[in-house]
């Protein structure tokens, strides 16, 4: 008895066992299957991103050779009261910016926005390096009215006058260098650096600069600063290696 | 013209011409600066050709034709420190003789505060075109005529009686009397834009007011450096600035006029200062966005020593009243448009009944067109009407300059 309930066990295991087989092999198969699938994935999906060039960075200084003074204001002789003071625009900051950079992939042409603002008779900043596509806010933010224009080839406008509070804005479209002003306030003036790709930096107070995230390859950097430019230096950069670079202009 | 004259007029071109050189580009775009600033010289300008001007609507003396005209500015400012600056302006038209258009002493009592006394041959005081004479502020290429046409009244010399003074309508340009200087000069403007006058002036400012008052040796038409008369001429503004863009201006000013010599000549000594000329200005002016807009009247009475008859009806009155617009078109292009009036009061004479001058009305639109920010293209055409007088009664003239400053 005890030996036939074994037997019986032992039977109805092997039943079982045999009309499970079917189904273990469906999963084993779906199992391998989609284990296939994320391994085929993996190799030809995500190839491209570990085979993907690593980018470098291009850092140095800019030494300023010149002396370059705030413009002053014409001499108000034909005013019987001397004029207000003023914030002085800061002419230490330079750009430095790849003379010609890959295209495709590292353009970016996606728009966004930066800040110009009238700020006691100062353009601030006085110096702003933009990607094509960018539009600039020019915020008026002194009590009395501004009127923004520039005559540069790059790009022609005139915000026209308008006061405290109020802001205009201009989009930029075509890289090049655009010279700003006011047309009530002459010695009010700033530059805008319009670049068809990222690989540009603003100096710092020491006249540090770096450009991030470079595609190695071999470029020509120029140094800008107030209208004047260093003469071009090439530099390699290299997979994940930062590259050196030291500027003067004269 | 001397040689001297020349040369001192090459030299302030040479200064303008020489800027370039410094700055390593063709045309300087801001003023040049020493000393850390302390020094900066300034420059404008305009080079003007239009159409003869046979009527002398457009004539700032006998020789000079605001159509015709190259005109150089040399402006520079010395501060030194936060309370004074001294500030002066050497001005030639058509290479001629070099003229001190402005020299004075800017005081600031307390560096905090926004009051100012100018001593010396100070800003003008009255009206508000005389502080923007220069061809960058003017969008046309004439004068508003309050400021600039010449009536046949002289400081230095008077005419007997209403007859003679009839008998000169229109002359302004050239005229001679019998009374004082009898060499032919030019008459006066209501108010001159071409001097400043020599005095002290103080000015003082905040957000929502300017007011300027000043004690002078000349008067508003007739700006001095040496005192021809013995009196002083006291004049004012004030302007308040209630919102941005718009300005509302009131200007007064009295002085005596006529110079001793000729007060002598007609009615003796002792009455050098009763001979005066009052005017009275208010202005208004309006921007927003590409509009500029501006209004100014001036009204004017001059007292004259009349000594014979037909007596004169004094005062002898001048309105003129100028609407101005502006609009910019484009960036760097814009269009303009300026309408002036100048009426006269009546006197009684053989002639009979007639406004002591020829009333005379111009129309001026044009167009400005900037080649860079501080180099402008203006091409102008304007109509002039007079009411009387001996000379050409209309006039359609047209003009272009080329004005430059930094």
């Amino acid at each position: 008895m005890e030996i036939h309930t074994r037997m019986t066990q032992r039977t109805q295991r092997t039943r079982r066992a045999e009309r499970g087989a079917p189904v273990q092999s469906v999963i084993v198969f779906l199992i391998s299957f989609v284990s296939f699938v994320s391994f085929v994935s993996f190799v030809f999906v995500a190839q491209p991103t570990l085979q993907a060039p690593r980018t470098g960075s291009i850092r140095g200084r800019v030494e300023l050779r010149r002396v370059v003074s705030p413009p002053e204001r014409r001499p108000s002789v034909a005013d019987p009261g001397a004029p207000a003071g003023r914030d002085l625009p800061d002419l230490r900051r330079s750009i430095v910016y790849l003379e010609s950079a890959p295209r495709g992939a590292f353009e970016t042409n996606e728009g966004g926005r930066a800040v110009m603002d009238q700020r006691n008779e100062t353009f601030v900043p006085h110096v702003l390096a933009i990607t094509t596509g960018m539009t600039v806010d020019f915020p008026n933010s002194d009590k009395f009215y501004h009127n923004v224009f520039s005559l540069s080839k790059t790009q022609r406008f005139d915000l026209g006058r308008y006061a405290a509070g109020r802001s205009q804005s201009v989009r930029f479209d075509r890289p090049g260098i655009v010279r700003v002003f006011c047309d009530i306030h002459s010695h009010m003036n700033a530059f805008i650096l319009v670049f068809s790709h990222p690989f540009y930096a603003l100096t710092d107070d020491e006249g540090r600069y770096r450009i991030e995230r470079v595609p190695p390859g071999t470029y020509n950097v120029v140094a800008w600063n107030e209208g004047a430019s260093s003469d071009p230096k090439s530099v390699t950069v290299h997979d994940g290696s930062i590259a050196e670079l030291d500027f003067s202009v004269r | 013209m001397t040689v001297w004259r020349a040369v001192a007029s090459l030299a302030c071109l040479g200064i303008v011409l020489m800027a370039p050189a410094a700055h390593a580009q063709i045309l300087p775009s801001e003023p040049i600066a020493f000393g850390g600033g302390r020094v900066t010289i300034g420059a404008d300008v305009s080079a003007t050709y239009g159409s003869l001007d046979p009527g002398w609507f457009n004539y700032t003396d006998y020789e000079h034709s605001a159509l015709r005209m190259l005109r150089v500015d040399v402006s520079a400012a010395v501060n030194a420190g936060a309370h004074v600056a001294v500030l002066g302006e050497l001005r030639t038209e058509n290479l001629g003789a070099v003229r001190p258009y402005a020299l004075y002493a800017r005081i600031r009592p307390w560096a905090k505060r926004n009051v100012d006394v100018n001593i010396g041959r100070v800003p003008p005081t009255f009206g508000a075109f005389a502080r923007r004479t220069y061809a960058n502020d003017n969008p046309l290429i004439g004068y508003p005529l309050a400021y600039q046409y010449l009536t046949s009244l002289r400081p230095d010399a008077v005419p007997a009686s209403a007859q003679e003074l009839l008998d000169k309508r229109s002359q302004g340009w050239r005229v001679r009397y019998t009374l004082g200087d009898q060499a032919a000069d030019r008459g006066v403007p209501l108010v001159s834009a071409f001097r400043f006058d020599t005095g002290v002036q103080i000015h003082a400012e905040n957000d929502l007011v300017r007011a300027t008052a000043a004690v002078t040796t000349g008067t508003v038409a007739n700006p001095l450096f040496h005192d021809d008369n013995g009196g002083r001429q006291i004049a004012a503004r004030m302007e308040l600035r209630p919102v941005a863009g718009l300005i509302l201006g009131a200007s007064g000013a009295r002085g005596p006029f006529v110079g001793a010599t000729a007060a002598r000549g007609a009615v003796g000594d002792g009455h050098d200062r009763e001979f005066t000329q009052s005017a009275y200005g208010g202005d208004v002016e309006y921007s927003r966005g590409y509009y500029l807009l501006r209004y100014e009247t001036i009204v004017s009475d001059w007292r004259l020593p009349i000594v014979r008859p037909p007596v004169l009806d004094l005062p002898l009155r001048a309105v003129s009243t100028s609407v101005e617009g502006r609009y910019k078109i484009a960036p760097g292009v814009y269009a303009a448009a300026r309408v002036d009036h100048l009426g006269f009061s009546e006197i009684t004479a053989a002639q009979g009944t007639l406004p002591w001058e020829a009333p005379v009305t111009r129309v001026e639109v044009g167009s400005g067109f900037s080649i860079q920010h501080n180099l402008l293209l203006k091409l102008s055409v304007q109509r002039n009407i007079r009411d009387g007088g001996r000379l050409t009664p209309r006039d359609t003239l047209f003009a272009g300059q080329l004005a430059f400053w930094f």
